[in-house]
């Protein structure tokens, strides 16, 4: 009797790990109301999925979003390796990055919206050609709804107490230098860097495709050159922040610009919101700062910058495909963009009413030349939509790692990339 | 005599007893290991239908610079690790054998560094070890270095430090397994020993180590199996770089896996590395016979 009582013990044990996964499915739903998952990252710091949802909800009683955050820094992995494994609860999805996105289309995970865009009348010409950036030949499995773009923040106090002249939204590669070696000044606590690169590749390498004649899946990269020998002079001179020293530390961008250690400092609009927040919380050394445009090569337009693109998507394993179209329409169309753009985060549609939403926004510089710096003339995408965007990224980023911490030579580091994606590219 | 109904009963419970861990290996480890070598033989990238790949993705290896930096650094990687992380744990374990004062406090200090949470410690080692800010480059400074190491920065001591790191990380963990092994000998050995007058390093080296060769061996094999699969530490403490400097083979199955979802490249990747554990342990299992008593 106790051996059979055993059995049946260790039974139900095994049935309960076996089948502990299935039972969270059966999660009563109420009667009439359907909600749609929605994956995304750090609800926790941004400051737009409440609003939205609040918003969306209101009109639709009957539709519930439940968010899910895969973190920020495996969002593409993880949602990739959720969405692989069949998961058909997820309904929205957000997509981080080209790379990430081509991968998805490739692996025929995202539902494709041009039927869906074409009879409900998603008028695509108000994304200012990000929906043209995105397309897979001439279909679309994402509709942007954020549209960042690298601006360059600088700190109005440490200019002031200079006596240096604010930077201008017409700045040439040459000017930004010299300037920013204008502002480095003091040593040790009191060090004033007059320019910051973050570690991440794009903070640098991409100063190079501005021109438009390169891009950054050609497979020769030789026009990089001018851009590293200036950074690396910088780097050398103590102009800027040592990138070795960075990555070991993992220094975050937003720390040295907080305690009015750097000078200027070019990043993404995104940083934007993020910076009026901890601002007006107090939870900053800088007080007083400003935007301009990004530095441009000789003879480029000035507010020619790089964008990233960040768009939502419907999960071709969803079985609420309709619902979570009209969802991913409200948050990337006028409406939503309004809503984004309140919190200080710049929408895709990107019309005057959008910049005048963020620009009055409480604790926006009020000069008129940060305002002016959210005109954008020109956007090239960070990553190009390309096959092979993801194995060269890999490549592009680990020469770059060796270029900066003076581990190889900038020729030879050129060489190696061209080499090495040339190969890539011939695969 | 039992029947043969009461046998049969036995022999379920026996069974039922060995289930729980037997269907968790053969779900997550047998199964996983079959399909892996089943993939490095198809094209597949998670999601659309797999095709066939031959022996493709293995003949690409050898063109494949990713590969060969992280073969090359593995192997790199444990030639330096197990030898170090060996002699240390012993000496730590000899040591901390004798009746010193405060030895359980020792004992735990050395063990400390295994059981801390990866992260944290990795944080505060690059700290330390911070190229222009770290308290252990002022001190070589202050003692009249002039040139002192990059360390995680430089590709030429990224390795070095990343063995470093391992060394100080699994020590004490093997110390403890050292230190089981040394309480195993027989003290009649050591009075015989000292009956024939003998000094201490006499005794270590012909009593000690003698003793101790079983132990040893199975240090030896574990450590083996755990440098060659590598991968928290060096995401940790250099994220594979400088460039490819402490690219090791997880990291590029990693890549390959979930960064360009080539599910049969990575998994070609993975029986390389398989393959080259097991000969490892082959050649360690036949030297065994002859250097344990």
């Amino acid at each position: 009797m106790k051996k059979v009582l055993t059995i049946v013990l260790v039974l139900s044990l095994l049935m309960g790990a076996v089948f502990a996964n299935g039972t969270k499915e059966a999660a009563p739903a109420q009667a009439g109301v359907t909600t749609l998952k929605w994956a995304l990252w750090d609800i926790a710091s941004t400051t737009y999925y409440e609003p939205l949802i609040t918003a969306y909800e209101a009109a639709h009683p009957d539709i519930k979003i439940e968010m899910l955050d895969l973190g920020s820094a495996d969002f593409m992995t993880m949602l990739q390796t959720q969405l692989s494994g069949g998961d058909s609860s997820i309904d929205v999805v957000t997509i981080k990055d080209i790379p990430g996105y081509n991968n998805l289309v490739k692996r025929n995970l995202l539902l494709n919206l041009n039927d869906k865009i074409a009879s409900e009348g998603v008028d695509l010409s108000l994304y200012g050609g990000t929906t043209d950036q995105i397309s897979v030949d001439g279909k679309l499995y994402g509709i942007p709804f954020r549209s960042d773009f690298w601006l360059v923040y600088y700190n109005k106090d440490l200019f002031d107490k200079a006596g240096v002249a604010y930077p201008t939204n017409d700045m040439t590669f040459a000017q930004y230098d010299a300037l920013a070696r204008k502002m480095t000044s003091g040593m040790g606590a009191d060090k004033v860097y007059g320019a910051h690169y973050h570690t991440w590749r794009s903070a640098v390498q991409l100063f190079g495709i501005l021109d438009g004649k390169h891009t950054i899946v050609d497979g020769t990269y030789d026009f990089l050159k001018p851009y590293y020998e200036m950074v690396l002079g910088e780097q050398k001179d103590g102009i800027v922040q040592d990138y070795a020293t960075l990555k070991t530390s993992s220094t975050h961008y937003s720390g040295v610009f907080y305690n009015n250690s750097v000078a200027m400092m070019n990043m993404g609009s995104w940083f934007i919101a993020t910076l009026i927040n901890q601002v007006a919380q107090g939870n900053t050394e800088v007080k007083n700062w400003g935007l301009v445009k990004y530095p441009h090569a000789e003879g480029v337009t000035p507010g020619t910058t790089l964008g990233t693109i960040t768009s939502l998507g419907v999960s071709n394993a969803s079985k609420k495909k309709d619902a979570a179209f009209d969802f991913v329409k409200f948050v990337t169309g006028p409406e939503g963009a309004q809503i984004v753009a309140k919190t200080g985060t710049i929408p895709a549609i990107k019309n005057e009413g959008v910049i005048q939403i963020i620009a009055s926004k409480p604790g926006f510089p009020t000069d008129s030349a940060s305002r002016d710096a959210l005109q954008v003339a020109k956007t090239y995408l960070e990553m190009p939509l390309h096959e092979k965007s993801a194995e060269i990224e890999v490549v592009l980023n680990q020469v770059h790692d060796e270029i900066m911490t003076n581990n190889i030579s900038i020729d030879a580091g050129i060489a190696k990339m061209n080499e090495q994606v040339q190969k890539i590219l011939a695969k | 005599m039992p029947s043969k109904k009461s046998q049969l009963k036995k022999q379920l419970v026996a069974y039922s007893f060995i289930a729980p861990n037997f269907i968790g290996f053969a779900v997550f480890t047998m199964v996983p290991i079959i399909f892996a070598i089943a993939l490095s033989f198809l094209h597949w990238d998670g999601s659309n239908p797999m095709s066939w790949a031959g022996v493709s993705n293995f003949v690409d290896l050898f063109d494949d610079d990713q590969f060969k930096a992280s073969l090359k650094n593995t192997i790199v990687y444990s030639l330096g690790t197990v030898p170090l992380t060996l002699i240390c744990s012993l000496f730590l374990a000899v040591i901390l054998n004798q009746g010193i004062k405060a030895r359980n406090f020792f004992r735990t200090v050395s063990f400390f560094p295994y059981v801390a949470s990866l992260v944290a410690v990795a944080a505060v080692w690059n700290m330390i070890f911070n190229p222009s800010k770290g308290p252990v480059n002022m001190m070589l400074y202050k003692l009249g270095f002039s040139s002192v190491p990059g360390w995680a920065a430089d590709k030429n001591w990224a390795m070095i430090t990343i063995i470093l790191f391992s060394v100080w990380k699994y020590m004490g963990y093997y110390m403890i397994i050292y230190l089981a092994g040394l309480q195993g000998i027989n003290p009649e050995l050591y009075e015989a020993a000292n009956l024939d007058g003998t000094n201490v390093w006499q005794r270590f080296r012909f009593v000690t180590i003698p003793q101790l060769s079983a132990t040893t061996f199975f240090v030896l094999v574990m450590l083996t199996i755990q440098c060659f699969k590598v991968y928290d530490i060096v995401y940790m403490v250099t994220q594979a770089g400088p460039g490819t400097a402490t690219l090791v083979l997880v990291y590029d199955i990693y890549n390959k896996a979930f960064i360009s979802w080539n599910l049969g490249s990575a998994s070609a990747v993975a029986i390389v590395l398989f393959l080259l554990v097991l000969i490892v342990t082959l050649v360690q299992f036949n030297g065994e016979k002859r250097f344990t008593n």
